[in-house]
């Protein structure tokens, strides 16, 4: 099937919190800086969160005097059901993968659904972006010279 | 740069290349016999074959003018490393995270209790 991961990691896990309680700590920089991309060894040393579909997140750990940039952007927030972004972790991949929440409430607590996507097609995508931009460049470049 | 997972998820990622893979798995195969089956041209088909060669799912032997075709495992089983170690890292943050509502609930719980002992005096 064109644009769909070869391979996906899932993981479901219940929690005694609200949908609404767990939902709003991934959004959270104090909560999300605590359990997202922090290491035990690490320090979390910074936390920035856009909170809405197109706005871009960073979270910065210290390993071991190294500086290790998780970035990625929203790409659906449907509280407190649904939370999508992507992720890249440019000191160790090129990847861009794709991760998902699914929140479904029980009677006391909820069920937490995560899917995390490697995306081949994503990079080959950005691939094809940043040459199609090169193009709109070079075009307004010669409009413009 | 693509690293070398990228290679083997984009070869796995087109329904020509699962069922090249498929077929080598039952054993080793000529270029020819393996393009036979497919309604593209020998060409497409060698185009797909370059795509697996490169992740290193296929790999080529010369026997004179033959070209064998096989198929290596070896990737696939990285694909089944990352999976775990995804697993692993996202079970340990939905446990701290867990940890933490816990620990917001018993000190919500404890400031109710303090408020309504003070109320009791």
């Amino acid at each position: 099937m064109a644009g769909s991961a070869a391979v996906t990691a899932r993981v479901t896990r219940r929690f005694s919190a609200s949908a609404e309680r767990v939902f709003d700590a991934w959004l959270d920089p104090a909560k999300a800086g605590t359990f997202l991309f922090a290491t035990a060894t690490g320090q979390m040393v910074r936390v920035e969160i856009d909170a809405r579909v197109g706005g871009k997140f960073v979270f910065v750990d210290r390993r071991d005097g190294e500086d290790v940039p998780h970035t990625g952007e929203y790409l659906e927030i449907n509280r407190p059901r649904r939370l999508v972004f992507s992720l890249a972790v440019e000191k160790y991949s090129q990847d861009i993968d794709r991760v998902a929440i699914d929140i479904v409430p029980l009677a006391s607590g909820c069920e937490l659904t995560l899917t995390h996507e490697m995306r081949p097609d994503w990079v080959e995508h950005r691939d094809r972006i940043q040459a199609g931009w090169g193009e709109i460049l070079e075009g307004l470049a010669q409009t413009l010279g | 740069m693509q690293s070398a997972l990228d290679h083997t998820l984009t070869a796995l990622a087109d329904p020509t290349r699962r069922a090249i893979l498929q077929r080598l798995s039952s054993g080793e195969a000529r270029v020819t016999d393996l393009a036979q089956p497919f309604a593209m041209s020998l060409n497409a088909v060698s185009k797909h074959i370059r795509m697996l060669e490169r992740a290193r799912l296929v790999q080529r032997r010369r026997m004179g003018r033959e070209h064998f075709l096989s198929f290596n495992p070896k990737p696939l089983d990285e694909a089944a490393a990352w999976i775990e170690t995804q697993r692993a890292l996202w079970t340990a943050r939905l446990d701290t995270l867990e940890a933490l509502l816990q620990a917001e609930d018993r000190a919500a719980a404890a400031a109710r209790k303090q408020g309504s002992n003070r109320r009791k005096r």
